[in-house]
């Protein structure tokens, strides 16, 4: 098999001392990030998306992958012991977790989430060492048309069929579309939308956007509600972190079915993993109720298990997709991708001929990632909630200094700071009033790549429309992309319906 | 075995026996409270508005070279700004059928705010932005961000402005030397390096 070959190459890679110790750094970084209230991996990711310009790009894609994973892991401590998850993906994980915690089983609890995301993490690491060669493979045949499907597939999935409202979802990933337009237009060599600023002539840098809008407008966020929340009440880890026989034998079933439930979803791009989290808890609940003693509702592990799996499993295959299409299906894998232009390497088809060692080192940084964060979160967990004693004035004013930080490090110029400022506080607003983030992010990386890829497609055809829809690949993607919208039509008008009986 | 479900807000603030009058003013209150309670969100409909003008004024002053085959620049941000339009209408019919309120969580000590945001918290936050990026390279960064800090902390509701100022100056420090001499990073000195 040449993919084991290529991943124990990378195995090489990854395994040096020095990369070791990055894959450490981010597993550590991400997590703490990830345990800080309110603040997921996204975040965790956009904070320190600046600081890894400092290393070259196989050692800070390897950072990455520990952040990013260890931001989950951390999103789903908190989930379980203060009930406050970081991003949507860990809101399945605080039902029954969190009850679990109140119940004084919070060790087995986190250890339940942490064998589960290793599994889910673990089984989608081997699928896409597997399937992301064939993937990218297959997609290079793909012309504009078909790239420009991708894309509109993406929009249209992460801004309507996620969120809750479709006019507000669309609303956010309009304004990162045409924040994506300022500049010089690549076709024409065109200023757009510059307003004759010349700082303004190479776009708006995704880096400023990433942390205007995930980490200093959620600041702004906490600031208005800080005084006026009651706090939530933390949980003392307490008891054994390890899981008894007949525990472990619950869960099992649980984290399998969980993991099958997610994998799927990191490829078709429908946005994030919270659809397969609750699509996971879902299951074990509607399992649950037919079992002689339903244990939901009094801190059921296989509540916690199922989503927690499908949770990692979905955000392993996304990284996948990422790789082998170029396609970010969530706000961090945005962020991934950003990270990739900015060392001006382009995920998709072609990046696994011509970058073969970074992108095996990176598969096989996966699994050490997920080694490295099962030791660090298993025996530790208690010690990572000892973060939660920093008082939150403090840590958000170093949160809003890391901003700061991050966005000069990168641009070396105060206008990028007043750019982050204004953002940012729009950010805020669309926080306020429930408008999601994520297509806003969706938009800006793919933006580019919907336009050129529209305009080269008519182009070519002088201006026919019907090139769009020219090939079966296409005409396959539209059909999907109606199929998911009918029935998420259909579940929001029976979940209504049902509300009003 | 008490009831699965944990204390409500409600329940948790009799426990404390909060008197209730705060709360029963404030539920006669909202009738009154006018047309705008609960339609904040159309300032959402007025930033899309605005950002299809932005959109509008790049187009109308867009230089496009001779003989550029359509689709051309202009293109794309055309199709942005009807969208936005479109939603922007969209937004404006959703708030006036359906205001949102927000459910305004049971505060301890039984406090009611005219507005759901504490815009006191959130100015104090962007005046510290504001003032550290205007002073940045002039302050350097240990001494701006120091300010920073502190503005944030302070908008964040912590009382203890004197050993806030200790605390910035020592996490600001902190971070310039891991970050300034440590990663190499470019962060400006300020006055401070010429001495």
């Amino acid at each position: 098999m040449e993919s084991i070959e290529l991943l124990l190459q990378g195995f090489g890679g990854a395994l040096t001392p020095a990369n070791l110790m990055w894959v450490l750094l981010g597993c550590l970084l991400g997590t703490a990030v990830g345990v800080l209230p309110g603040l997921g991996s996204s975040m965790a990711v956009a904070l320190l998306l600046p600081m890894t310009f400092a290393l070259d790009p196989t050692a800070a894609f390897i950072m990455f992958a520990g952040v990013y994973f260890g931001g989950l892991f951390g999103d789903s401590t908190m989930a379980i012991l203060m009930n406050t998850p970081g991003q949507a993906s860990a809101i399945a994980s605080t039902f029954e977790g969190h009850r679990m915690a109140k119940d004084g089983r919070a060790a087995q609890a986190l250890a339940t989430a942490a064998i589960g995301a290793f599994i889910g993490g673990m089984t989608a690491a081997v699928v896409v060492v597997f399937l992301a060669p064939q993937l990218a493979a297959w997609s290079a045949n793909f012309g504009s048309a078909e790239f420009f499907a991708l894309a509109l597939f993406a929009f249209v999935a992460t801004s309507s069929v996620v969120s809750d409202s479709a006019v507000k979802g669309l609303a956010s990933l309009v304004l990162g579309l045409g924040i994506a337009t300022v500049g010089i237009d690549a076709t024409s060599g065109t200023e757009r939308g510059t307003l004759g600023v010349p700082e303004m002539f190479d776009g708006i840098s995704l880096v400023t956007v990433t942390v205007a809008v995930l980490a200093l407008g959620e600041v702004f966020h906490m600031a208005a509600r800080i005084r006026r929340d009651p706090h939530a009440v933390a949980m003392r880890p307490s008891g054994r972190p390890w899981l008894s026989g007949a525990e472990f034998r619950e869960a099992a079933p649980a984290w399998a079915r969980g993991t099958a439930i997610g994998l799927p979803f990191g490829v078709i791009p429908v946005g994030g993993a919270e659809v397969p989290t609750f699509m996971a808890y879902d299951l074990e609940r509607r399992l649950d109720r037919r079992r002689a003693r339903p244990t939901f509702g009094r801190g059921s592990i296989r509540g916690l298990a199922a989503p927690e799996a499908a949770g990692n499993a979905t955000t392993g295959t996304a990284m996948g997709a990422l790789l082998a299409l170029g396609l970010p299906v969530s706000a961090t894998a945005a962020i991934m991708l950003a990270a990739f232009r900015q060392y001006g390497l382009q995920p998709g088809p072609l990046l696994f001929d011509r970058a073969p060692d970074l992108v095996w080192s990176l598969l096989a940084s996966f699994f050490v990632a997920m080694v490295v964060l099962l030791i660090i979160n298993l025996p530790f967990a208690r010690i990572w909630a000892k973060l939660l004693l920093i008082p939150p004035p403090y840590l958000y004013a170093g949160i809003t200094m890391f901003c700061g930080l991050g966005v000069y490090a990168t641009s070396g110029s105060r206008f990028d700071l007043f750019m982050l400022l204004g953002i940012g506080i729009v950010g805020f607003v669309l926080r306020r009033h429930g408008v999601p983030l994520a297509p806003l992010m969706i938009g800006m990386v793919l933006g580019p790549l919907a336009e050129t890829s529209l305009r080269d497609a008519l182009l070519s055809s002088n201006g026919d429309y019907s090139v769009l829809v020219g090939s079966w690949i296409t005409l396959l993607l539209y059909g999907v992309l109606l199929l998911v919208v009918l029935l998420t039509v259909r579940s929001k008008i029976v979940s209504r319906t049902r509300k009003d009986v | 075995m008490s009831s699965p479900t944990g204390p409500t807000p409600e329940t948790s603030a009799q426990l404390q026996d909060v008197p209730p009058p705060v709360r029963t003013a404030v539920g006669t209150d909202t009738a009154d409270r006018g047309f705008w309670h609960g339609r904040s969100g159309l300032v959402l409909a007025a930033l899309m508005v605005a950002f299809s003008l932005y959109l509008v004024y790049g187009i109308v002053t867009m230089e496009v070279p001779e003989g550029t085959d359509f689709p051309g620049p202009a293109f794309f941000p055309t199709i942005l700004v009807v969208v936005a339009l479109v939603l922007a209408v969209l937004l404006v019919l959703h708030y006036l059928r359906s205001p949102e309120v927000p459910e305004a969580p049971a505060s301890p000590d039984g406090r009611t705010w005219r507005t759901h945001s504490d815009w006191t918290s959130v100015a104090w936050c962007v005046a510290g932005f504001f003032l550290f990026a205007l002073t940045l390279e002039w302050l350097g960064w240990i001494l701006a961000a120091a300010l920073l800090f502190w503005f944030v902390a302070r908008g964040m509701g912590s009382r203890r402005p004197v050993f806030d100022v200790t605390l910035a100056l020592l996490m600001s420090s902190a971070v310039y030397l891991a970050f300034a001499e440590g990663l190499q990073l470019n962060l400006p000195a300020g006055f401070l390096g010429g001495i």
